[in-house]
């Protein structure tokens, strides 16, 4: 795993050269300042792939949702004492970077053991919630909507969990809608089909 | 809510039977009434943008306008700005959805400048009368009284007079006094399609300034998101978002027109100018419904209607309307995502519409830039235009 990591920051370095020397744009090819970088990775995990059950994965969510997100979470529309005054001194345009960053990193999932007869329950739920219609069939999201394959397992039925039970400033009505009535085992065993989606 | 959802859930089984077996009862709001060949959509919601975009980053050079009209970027850098109102000294105060805050823009003649109000709201709009300022979003009502000349002023909570419904979809605000000195305002259906949780939906009131005397002035209105006044009859015109999953053509997004208080619009049972709703059924859906005055095009999110009153624009301009369309995401071409200048006569008859500002999007691509949302005329006789996918706000004028 070790190594896996340390080869990943070397590619990441590779093409962030590259990038500068195709002469993308400034706000394409700028990259976060380290500390700020090393403090989002000190939970995020490396690249932004989380190894902690209940943070986030950052690595390869679409730019939009990143930002969206940075954006609501520094404003204090999404509540998350974690993250309180962490955004304080950022401006919108140091948001796009970070965003910029992660989104452009390759998710490695955390394998862990799966569970056919869940993962099973847990598709017939997507199938029938329809959930690919927004976070494409393969669930790696698009624009404002996050990607869940390979998501941390129980960030997900946390953050279904709020969605379902409290609507929450900043959130869009629309997923807060989506769940609604599904009782906390159907969203274990969608989070369970989502995370380990092959 | 359960028994609203099981109630649907219900209906649609007996009406529409195998087709739309696979509808969920428990459907998420924007997707309820969706049908069974449309399983394998993909069609979502546009993304918001909540960050800054520069001067530099807004192509207006692409917008097409009549000849002898001319857009520039007014102001820019307040993500999400929508309906927009202006104080008698000149400054704009401007609501949003997603970003939850007001904006005031001042103006100082070369450039604008612009500070955040309020914020954490939940989808606020704003409206100014008699030097206050109001703020409504879902779940608050605020008043910042004499705010031009005290920016600092702590606002009075008016909420409890308001007695606002607790559903949210389709309940984000659009605010203005009317010519009778009353605040209107919408209370949106909280679903694509359904009969109604309570009769608190579906529907505009107007009340006095303090929140007292409300009054239901419309209902069967699924989804306005702007209204002006007829500057001849006084009669209220107001825009219409028709449902979604019906097909790409239909129904019909409308402009309607109230011609007496109390009218039904229609909702759930019938659309635009006489469509039954494929889902939620009744004998005789449109029986008394007031029909639209004008079909605005299917799913093309028809937004702020003004009516021009100014002497900038030529002599046709006068009492016309022009509305903006913020562009479709259920359907899969995309359509609208422009303004257009819609003339008829004051009892509705003969309506014509024709383009005004195009260039959002790209036919060929079948992608957009930006996102028209309402319009607000100025004194010169020029239009302010607010953009919401890039937080800028354009000035229309007109010379010879």
């Amino acid at each position: 795993m070790r190594s896996k990591r340390s080869g990943f920051s070397s590619t990441c370095r590779v093409l962030a050269a590259a990038a500068l020397l195709c002469g993308l744009l400034p706000s394409q090819a700028q990259q976060p300042p380290p500390q700020q970088l090393s403090l989002c990775m000190a939970c995020h995990g490396p690249q932004g792939n989380s190894q902690m059950p209940l943070i986030p994965s950052l690595a390869g969510q679409p730019k939009v949702f990143i930002e969206n997100q940075l954006v609501l979470i520094r404003e204090g529309l999404r509540d998350i004492p974690q993250m309180k005054g962490m955004l304080d001194s950022l401006k919108d345009a140091e948001l796009v970077v970070l965003a910029n960053y992660f989104s452009a990193q390759t998710p490695v999932r955390v394998e862990t053991p799966v569970n056919s007869v869940t993962y099973q329950r847990g598709k017939d739920t997507a199938q029938k919630m329809l959930c690919a219609s927004c976070h494409l069939p393969d669930y790696v999201g698009r624009q404002q909507i996050p990607r869940l394959a390979g998501q941390q397992e129980e960030f997900l039925i946390y953050s279904m969990t709020q969605f379902r039970d409290h609507a929450g400033l900043g959130r869009d009505t629309i997923m807060a809608a989506s769940l609604y009535g599904l009782k906390d085992p159907d969203l274990a065993d969608l989070a369970h089909f989502l995370v380990n989606f092959k | 809510m359960v028994q609203r959802f099981a109630l649907i859930g219900t209906l649609l089984a007996l009406g529409a039977g195998q087709a739309l077996a696979q509808t969920t009862p428990t459907a998420p709001a924007w997707q309820q009434g969706r049908q069974a060949s449309m399983a394998e959509s993909k069609l979502a919601p546009h993304a918001g943008k909540l960050t800054a975009t520069g001067p530099a980053d807004i192509p207006i050079q692409n917008l097409k306008l009549p000849a002898g009209f001319k857009a520039e970027i007014w102001s820019s850098g307040t993500p999400g700005n929508r309906a927009m109102a202006r104080g008698e000294s000149g400054k704009v105060y401007v609501g949003t959805r997603g970003i939850g805050r007001v904006y005031e823009i001042t103006d100082n003649g070369s450039e604008r400048t612009s500070r955040v109000v309020v914020d954490k709201l939940n989808q606020p709009a704003v409206a100014m009368h008699k030097g206050s300022l109001y703020v409504m979003s879902i779940d608050k009502v605020l008043r910042y009284d004499g705010i031009e000349k005290n920016p600092n002023v702590q606002p009075v909570d008016l909420t409890a007079k308001f007695n606002l419904p607790p559903e949210q979809h389709h309940n984000w605000k659009y605010l203005r006094f009317g010519p009778d000195d009353k605040l209107y305002v919408p209370f949106g259906a909280p679903c694509n399609i359904c009969v109604l949780p309570t009769d608190e939906y579906a529907q505009i009131r107007r009340y006095d300034a303090d929140g007292s005397n409300m009054e239901v002035i419309a209902t069967g209105v699924r989804n306005t998101q702007g209204f002006d006044w007829h500057p001849v009859t006084k009669e209220l015109w107001f825009t219409n978002h028709g449902r979604d999953w019906m097909g790409d053509d239909g129904p019909e997004d409308g402009l309607n027109r109230l011609s007496k208080v109390g009218q039904n619009f229609g909702f759930p049972y019938c659309h635009a100018s006489g469509i039954a709703d494929a889902d939620i059924k009744k004998d005789k859906p449109c029986e008394g419904v007031t029909p639209q005055v004008q079909g605005m095009g299917a799913h093309t999110a028809v937004m702020g209607l003004q009516f021009y009153t100014g002497s900038m624009f030529p002599a046709e301009y006068k009492n016309a309307m022009l509305v903006a369309r913020k562009g479709s995401w259920n359907r899969i071409q995309k359509s609208g995502y422009d303004v257009v200048m819609v003339r008829a006569d004051a009892d509705g008859k003969n309506a014509k519409v024709s383009p005004f500002v195009t260039g959002f999007m790209d036919e060929k691509t079948d992608t957009f830039w930006g996102r028209p949302t309402y319009l607000l005329q100025m004194p010169d006789g020029a239009l302010l235009l607010s953009d919401e996918q890039l937080g800028a706000i354009y000035r229309i004028s007109y010379a010879k």
